[in-house]
């Protein structure tokens, strides 16, 4: 409590380091791995997709016996390419995404509405710099716990689906394509998430965000009649994950390349217009 | 040395700062007193680069808060002691500010003790009181060991005891050759620890000037006299640039002699006189006085409150 164990360094020659980017890096990742709120939300997402992926196994293989023995069933594995298992680990990817995408949000989102904004940027006043190290840990967090997740769920229904006789390879190029292009779609969705909750400064109207684009609006698009939200469908985040994982082009969806695209834009477009607020905008 | 040069900020058609220019010295203590909503937080804010300049600018140690290449080895704030994520414990918000310059481990633990906090550093700052939150934000405007340090209404929701010690603690700084912005509604707490003022209201600089020109710069110096002839008394004191006001039925407010005179006119007299106190203005009065046009929100009384809206001063 005295005051005499202050430091007498009042003059100095040089100041000593600055924020530079490694070390915002390293102040952005204490500050994720310090609250209890991200791990419990990055623990529920494991637990979600290994259950799902069991439950999917189960099913599956319930399904694949019952069709052993009807002759429309087993037409109707066939048309599908007979690879029944190969999705298998991914099950639980769109709760992945909505757990992830509001873990982006609130990552941001709780800066400003718990004031902590106020020492952030006045540590690191250039606040892009913050900002890109806030994402580079949602994005990379995102991704690797999409893809552990997915390879443990993969682990965890071999033995349910072997039981059913059914092959489920992990290290197929299907499923190593799945699992990757999975994390990746997780990821864009968390930088999405991030970029909402620094636009909007919210949680709640940040997570809402989230979820009207990834829920409502396809669902939405689905129900209002006309041909250009039949179009306008193809162009939501959410339906580019099927052109990105499927093994043969379907019909009236986007090429994959396309599907690319869109989900960078998508990406992109929140991400740019995010800086540019977080630079204009009083914190 | 805070440098602040027409600064403005106007929010839709309130201005909150109005073009205020003003210049924080180091090696010296500065209030920055003005009511509420006055703008003290807001000009804090613009020199911290949180809140963007309508017009004008201010520096700090002569750049811009933001071109500093280590800003919190340059400036230490406590804005709001509300700026932390409260499910992070103490230690940990500490230690996120800290990696962004490299400070070590050792300085977080340093500010942590020195602001008293070693028996809570590891407990979420959800249930610190308001006074923990006062001190932790002291620790993280330590943290860079910083020339320039800026508080904001530093001693709310502080103990006396941590009233005390924030006194002392910013009286040593500035002592150290530091530059010390406090800012405060607390006119008493001003004249404890600033040595200059400036005072803001309405977001203008009402004044700006060392804390005894403030106070002796208000009226004449008042002598309060008991006397059991207060009639007798006023008569004999009554001449040129004296005024003798009565407040109770023995006791004298003469103002325009000082208190030699009045107790050699009483013996002179054979009046006798049983206190004789000189007056000196309160910067609360020089406050007041100052601010009386300048005051966001009055307080009024409103018909049959019982309570008056000011507390009388005498």
């Amino acid at each position: 409590m005295s005051t005499t164990t202050l430091d007498r360094r009042s003059i100095r020659n040089s100041v000593g380091p600055g924020p530079a980017f490694h070390r915002v890096l390293n102040s952005e990742f204490i500050k994720f791995r310090t609250l209890m709120s991200t791990l419990i939300l990055l623990a529920s997402t494991a637990i979600v997709m290994v259950g799902f992926a069991a439950l999917a196994a189960w099913g599956t293989g319930s399904f694949a016996e019952q069709a052993a023995r009807d002759p429309e069933a087993a037409a109707a594995i066939a048309a599908q390419g007979g690879d029944l298992a190969v999705s298998i680990p991914t099950s639980g990817i769109s709760f992945a995404q909505l757990i992830l995408g509001s873990l982006g949000v609130l990552l941001m989102s709780s800066e400003f509405t718990t004031g902590m904004a106020r020492s952030t940027f006045a540590a690191v006043p250039k606040r892009l710099s913050p900002f890109l190290a806030k994402l580079i840990v949602v994005v990379v967090s995102a991704f690797l716990l999409t893809a552990v997740s997915t390879y443990i769920a993969g682990l965890v229904s071999l033995p349910i689906v072997d039981s059913y006789d059914l092959k489920l390879d992990l290290g197929s190029s299907q499923s190593i394509k799945l699992l990757l292009v999975n994390s990746i779609y997780v990821a864009a969705v968390a930088a999405i998430g991030m970029a909402l909750g620094t636009i909007v400064r919210n949680s709640a109207g940040g997570i809402m965000s989230l979820v009207g684009i990834f829920f409502v609006l396809p669902i939405a698009f689905q129900l209002i009649p006309g041909d250009f939200f039949k179009e306008a469908s193809k162009y939501l985040p959410t339906s580019t994950l099927s052109p990105l994982t499927a093994v043969e082009h379907v019909p009236d969806t986007l090429e994959a390349w396309q599907a690319a695209l869109v989900l960078g834009a998508w990406v992109v477009v929140p991400v740019a217009l995010a800086m540019i607020l977080l630079k204009k905008r009083d914190v | 040395m805070i440098e602040a040069k027409g600064l403005t900020k106007v929010y839709g058609e309130k201005t909150a700062v109005g073009g205020v220019s003003f210049t924080v010295q180091a090696g010296r203590v500065t209030g920055f007193l003005g009511p509420n909503g006055a703008g003290k937080s807001t000009t804090m804010r613009m020199i911290m680069g949180l809140d963007s300049p309508t017009a004008g600018s201010v520096t700090v140690n002569g750049e811009p808060f933001a071109q500093h290449k280590a800003p919190l080895r340059e400036i230490g704030a406590l804005l709001d002691a509300k700026a932390v994520h409260t499910s992070r414990t103490a230690y940990n918000h500490l230690l996120a500010m800290a990696a962004t310059h490299s400070i070590p481990t050792s300085r977080v633990r340093e500010v942590i003790e020195m602001t008293g906090l070693s028996d809570v550093a590891k407990k979420k700052v959800k249930g610190f009181s308001l006074g923990m939150g006062q001190r932790l934000g002291i620790a993280a405007a330590l943290l860079g060991d910083p020339q320039t340090i800026i508080l904001d209404e530093p001693v709310n929701g502080l103990d006396p005891e941590g009233v005390v010690w924030v006194r002392n603690l910013v009286k040593y700084l500035a002592s150290e050759g530091r530059t010390v912005f406090l800012s405060s509604h607390l006119m008493s707490e001003m004249a404890l620890t600033a040595d200059h003022l400036i005072v803001i209201g309405r977001g203008k600089i009402i004044a700006d000037a060392p804390i005894a020109e403030i106070i002796t710069g208000k009226g004449q110096a008042r002598t309060r006299v008991r006397t059991d002839q207060p009639e007798r008394l006023m008569q004999l004191l009554a001449g040129t640039g004296v005024s003798v006001e009565v407040h109770e039925r023995e006791l004298l407010e003469v103002s325009g002699l000082d208190p030699r005179g009045i107790a050699r006119t009483a013996l002179e007299n054979q009046v006798m006189v049983y206190e004789l106190t000189p007056l000196q203005a309160s910067l609360e009065e020089a406050y007041m006085e100052l601010t009386k046009d300048e005051v966001e929100y009055h307080s009024h009384i409103t018909t049959g409150a019982s309570v008056p809206a000011q507390a009388g001063g005498k």
